[in-house]
């Protein structure tokens, strides 16, 4: 048992037939996450993987068959909106979007949508949730850490990676892994998942690790020092951005605001969280 | 990517807002004879991305026709922020009583666009102080609905704008929202946006800016990316599907991923070096990305040490160790590779890469980091 997945969810694959999704949702059935079909437009009723994995046309249809209830997205940005409507309207529960670089009106209309129903989504650019030992929904890499009681919230994939890294050579084990994603729009924010995260009696501590940019970092701050009675541990990362005038190098290419690390930084400490310097930082912040 | 004034206000014109009559000129002697067709006072506005044009001396009001080349000459001469000025647009010159800004955007957090008006527009306006304390209403627009007029009515009973002005302030917004959409902007804006005489409503300037993630379905603003003010290496970079982010050292990067590309940044500086590129390949990235990517920092002469920092999730190591093979294979200048290579696959992959005299392998970012700036320190 986690928050949003645990060994009785279903997992389906849209772009089950694709490159990428054809890779990953091998991996998945080769670490034992619960993959029960997929979707690619054209190829219904082809079955996937030595006939293990039913292939169907619409979500809809995989989801009459195979009570499918999260969905993971491997499929071209532009096609992206469609397919999370599609999830959405069929009645997936959670989304995850490992696509990213989806058009921020596309993204608007996806929010647009996602306000009027139950369903949450993850992503875009998002490598998915990481259930040690129970599921792998989404791109973590194999076998990179083990069962614990933390759990990881991070806006960025490569850095959720390099954080469970640094986490496994302490010997320290998480209830969970989420990276939120990094697209200029995502679908649910820190503070979705804090809220989750301390009614989660499988998670003791907390890390979360946010970057430049937004605000959903302060929001998460402010949540912490409101509602959440576990231990946070925050690392933002970006501190040096500041420091350099190069920083405007980085803000030409993307839509990123430059001084909101420091204030990031601060807002976390205010809130009672322990800041990590450095990411290497991060385990000996932990109680053990 | 923003776009020029004379691109945004030629989107103007085919919505139907209403500018000033103007000309594009490359050189000062069109300038003249365009200022001539269009008939005295004109102004003359440099065509420049950077900010800040009108302090630097870029927008002119010139009476005569005697002035216009050496004014002309003077403003192609101009340089801000080491951007130069490529061509001048020539515009009517207005008199107006009253200055508003009238601007959409994408607000990302809200995940929806905004519409704002403000009493204070112009070139004021972007000194904050007054642009904050001026009156100020802004509204969130529900993408799924669209715009209506009864939204911008409610912007304007609120504040000062005389009632006789309210329709034209409707329909401007809702033109202006449909460049918004049509374009995928993510900021489309009006400052000013100026009452003349007559009491009608001109679009004295136009800023748009298209969101970068939608330009697969705008391929012609591809052509119109202005390399001189997003780089030519970014440029080039873009076209291999990478992100090239350029600095001032001797270390060429590669990262998949922004959150690497920030933490490799941040340990680079703290360790006192600079990079001198970082190459952000994206997660789920192929072969030829690694290949396009490493070639581009082997062909720069000033790179004299290669980062490759990559954590592999989407992203396969093998074809990452692909790509560093095939151009290593053939590149004549052997530059030393500092590689960190972990995640999907990544145990066959550095077996294929074992051999390899000028790569030297790291298990973490800081362990990595220390021995390239290291390198570049000791030789």
């Amino acid at each position: 048992m986690s928050i949003l997945i645990d060994a009785k969810s279903r997992i389906m694959v849209q772009g089950i037939t694709g490159r990428r999704g054809r890779f990953h949702s091998e991996r998945m059935l080769n670490n034992n996450s619960p993959l029960v079909g997929g979707t690619s437009p054209g190829k219904g009723g082809d079955w996937a993987f030595n006939g293990r994995i039913p292939v169907f046309d619409t979500v809809k249809d995989c989801v009459d068959a195979t009570n499918a209830d999260v969905s993971v997205l491997f499929v071209p940005p532009h096609a992206t909106v469609d397919c999370i409507l599609e999830a959405i309207e069929a009645g997936i529960k959670t989304i995850i979007s490992v696509t990213g670089s989806v058009p921020v009106q596309d993204m608007m209309q996806v929010k647009s949508a996602l306000r009027k129903s139950d369903s949450v989504l993850i992503g875009p650019n998002s490598p998915g949730i990481l259930v040690p030992e129970i599921a792998n929904a989404g791109i973590f890499p194999d076998h990179i850490v083990g069962a614990g009681d933390v759990a990881l919230v991070s806006r960025s994939g490569t850095l959720s990676y390099e954080v469970l890294d640094i986490l496994n050579e302490a010997g320290i084990g998480v209830s969970v892994a989420i990276g939120i994603g990094d697209d200029p729009i995502i679908g649910m924010d820190f503070k979705f998942f804090l809220e989750l995260l301390e009614s989660d009696p499988h998670t003791e501590q907390i890390v979360l690790v946010g970057g430049p940019g937004g605000e959903s970092e302060l929001v998460a701050a402010n949540y912490i020092m409101e509602s959440i009675t576990k231990p946070v541990v925050a690392y933002v990362v970006g501190e040096n951005l500041k420091a350099s005038i190069m920083g405007s190098v980085f803000s030409r290419n993307s839509n990123f605001f430059l001084n909101s690390v420091e204030r990031k930084t601060n807002a976390f400490i205010e809130a009672g969280a322990l800041l990590a310097k450095n990411i290497e930082d991060i385990p000996c912040l932990l109680r053990r | 990517m923003k776009l020029h004034e004379y691109q945004a206000k030629s989107l103007f014109r085919q919505a139907g807002i209403p500018v000033p009559a103007s000309m594009l000129a490359t050189n000062a002697v069109q300038v003249k004879r365009i200022a001539s067709e269009i008939g005295y006072p004109v102004v003359l506005k440099a065509q420049i991305l950077e900010q800040g044009r009108g302090k630097a001396g870029g927008v002119r009001l010139i009476q005569h026709e005697h002035e216009a080349e050496q004014i002309a000459n003077e403003i192609f001469k101009l340089e801000i922020n080491h951007q130069t000025v490529q061509s001048i647009l020539i515009e009517k010159a207005f008199t107006f009583n009253k200055e508003y800004y009238l601007g959409i955007f994408s607000d990302l957090d809200l995940g929806s666009p905004v519409l704002r008006l403000s009493e204070a527009g112009g070139a004021t306006c972007l000194e904050k102080d007054s642009f904050l304390n001026a009156r100020m209403a802004e509204r969130q627009i529900d993408i799924d609905q669209g715009l209506h007029r009864y939204q911008v009515r409610q912007l304007l009973t609120n504040g000062d704008v005389d009632p006789s002005l309210w329709k034209q302030f409707g329909s401007i917004a809702l033109k202006l929202y449909d460049i918004y959409r049509s374009n995928d902007a993510t900021l489309a804006e009006i400052n000013s946006l100026v009452v003349t005489q007559q009491n009608q409503l001109y679009a004295l300037d136009a800023k748009i800016n298209i969101d970068s993630l939608s330009l697969f379905r705008h391929e012609s603003f591809l052509d119109s990316i202005d390399p001189t003010y997003y780089g030519w290496l970014e440029h080039q970079a873009r076209k291999y599907g990478v992100t090239y982010h350029q600095f001032t050292g001797e270390l060429g990067c590669i990262v998949n991923g922004m959150g690497l590309a920030y933490l490799t940044y941040d340990q680079i500086i703290s360790m006192n070096s600079i990079p001198a590129a970082i190459i952000d390949i994206h997660g789920g990235s192929t072969v030829s990305s690694m290949t396009s990517s490493l070639e581009l920092l082997f062909q720069n002469d000033s790179i004299r040490a290669v980062l490759i920092n990559i954590y592999g999730g989407m992203t396969n190591c093998e074809e990452i160790a692909e790509g560093i093979l095939s151009v290593t294979a053939k590149a004549r200048h052997k530059k030393p590779i500092f590689l960190r290579l972990k995640g999907t696959n990544d145990i066959s992959a550095i077996e294929t890469l074992s051999g390899l005299k000028q790569l030297q392998i790291f298990d973490s970012t800081h362990e990595l980091v220390k021995a390239a700036v290291d390198y570049l320190k000791d030789s």
